[in-house]
């Protein structure tokens, strides 16, 4: 049996070098069920950032990809850099371990007393 | 049309801004018509002209540019109009080099608005001519977190973005604005809670989310973390009438009595990164 070659999607060239919004996992979605292959491979070789927002929406669609049971896909992550992996491990171990949230409170003024 | 003139800031530090903007829209009405007089400022800065900027697109306010000093500086940004666009953004680049535009933000086209967004990031990174390791991911980071949030949660279709480099001063400023339903009507209508806009501004910076997955809400804070913290920046934000100012050792909850933001600013201001910057701690 010959493995079938996966479909590749260039993010950068998809939707910009710098990816930000969460929304964006929508656009990304349509193309990657629109492949004909069950493996696809969303290729970063050009994205400079991908903010903590996004990272946390594509690694949850890729799992929803993966669960689905009709038109299933297999996501990878190719061409990686360095901060890219950073943002992905990083909101991977915090889907994991949710990390403690902060306590605040600040000092409170009037605008009067500045 | 009832004429507000723009007060020059006591001085250039954000609080200054800060009381400027205050001072700018303190008695107003939601909605009302304004003709916005420039003609007092000898300099400005993000936090005042992005807001004011806003409110002109998203109303039938005017400006008045007559007799004012930095009447070339506010060309050479698009005020109040901006830019919406990639290829506006690059005219007006090369126009006037010195300059990032103000750049208004569309939620209708994704892919143009994270174009546009990108070009942004990367200009404010390019202004900063900096090698130093790490620093582009400290820029990036709060830039993003903070335009996402708009689109997620103000329910406004426009967002505004716009940052200068002071060369002499060393140090950035960037402002980004929105003027949707603001941080308590979030809570208010997303999850039933009632809180004064400055308890509001308080459970932002606490990590909670309106959105019920717990895996939400570090956005803002871990950018004021990166601003206050890693780049020993000053980081303020405004909703309603209530205001936050922070550095790295303190947080200030300000009240501004008479006055109402519909939607919420963020600015901050860091001096140039000298240090290389490891985002991993901030992200983790």
């Amino acid at each position: 049996m010959t493995k079938e070659n996966p479909t590749i999607i260039d993010v950068a060239k998809k939707i910009a070098p710098v990816i930000s919004s969460r929304d964006i996992t929508d656009i990304l979605r349509s193309a990657i069920s629109k492949a004909k292959t069950k493996s696809v491979n969303l290729d970063f070789s050009d994205v400079e950032f991908i903010s903590r927002s996004a990272s946390h929406a594509l690694l949850t669609m890729k799992e929803d990809l993966h669960r689905k049971f009709s038109n299933k896909k297999e996501i990878i992550f190719i061409n990686t850099g360095e901060n890219i992996q950073t943002m992905f491990r990083a909101i991977a171990a915090n889907r994991a371990v949710p990390r403690p949230k902060p306590t605040f409170k600040p000092e409170r003024i009037n605008i009067g007393s500045l | 049309m009832e004429k507000i003139i723009i007060p020059q800031p006591k001085n250039s530090t954000l609080l200054g801004q800060l009381v400027s903007l205050y001072n700018t829209f303190k008695g107003t009405k939601a909605e009302q018509n304004f003709e916005f007089d420039l003609s007092s400022l000898k300099w400005t800065c993000p936090l005042l002209v992005l807001p004011i900027s806003a409110y002109v697109n998203s109303s039938n306010s005017k400006i008045s540019l007559e007799n004012c000093d930095i009447k070339d500086y506010l060309g050479a940004i698009n005020f109040p109009q901006g830019v919406d666009n990639v290829p506006e953004i690059q005219k007006v680049i090369q126009s006037s080099k010195s300059y990032i535009p103000i750049s208004v933000l569309k939620r209708k086209d994704k892919i143009e608005r994270e174009r546009l967004e990108s070009m942004f990031a990367s200009l404010v990174y390019q202004s900063l001519d900096t090698q130093v390791s790490g620093i582009k991911n400290a820029l990036y980071y709060p830039i993003t977190e903070l335009v996402t949030n708009i689109f997620e949660h103000s329910k406004q279709d426009t967002g505004y973005i716009f940052g200068q480099f002071y060369p002499n001063k060393n140090y950035l400023d960037i402002c980004i604005v929105d003027q949707g339903r603001g941080l308590k009507a979030t809570y208010k209508e997303d999850k039933g809670l009632d809180f004064s806009d400055g308890n509001a501004i308080t459970e932002v910076l606490k990590g909670h989310s309106t959105k019920p997955n717990k895996e939400r809400g570090y956005g803002v804070w871990t950018s004021k973390k990166v601003v206050c913290e890693g780049l020993n920046g000053h980081f303020v934000l405004i909703s309603g009438s209530a205001a936050l100012v922070s550095s790295k050792s303190s947080d200030k909850l300000i009240a501004l009595p008479d006055f109402n933001w519909h939607g919420v600013i963020v600015a901050y201001r860091i001096p140039k990164p000298a240090r290389p910057f490891d985002i991993t701690p901030y992200v983790e």
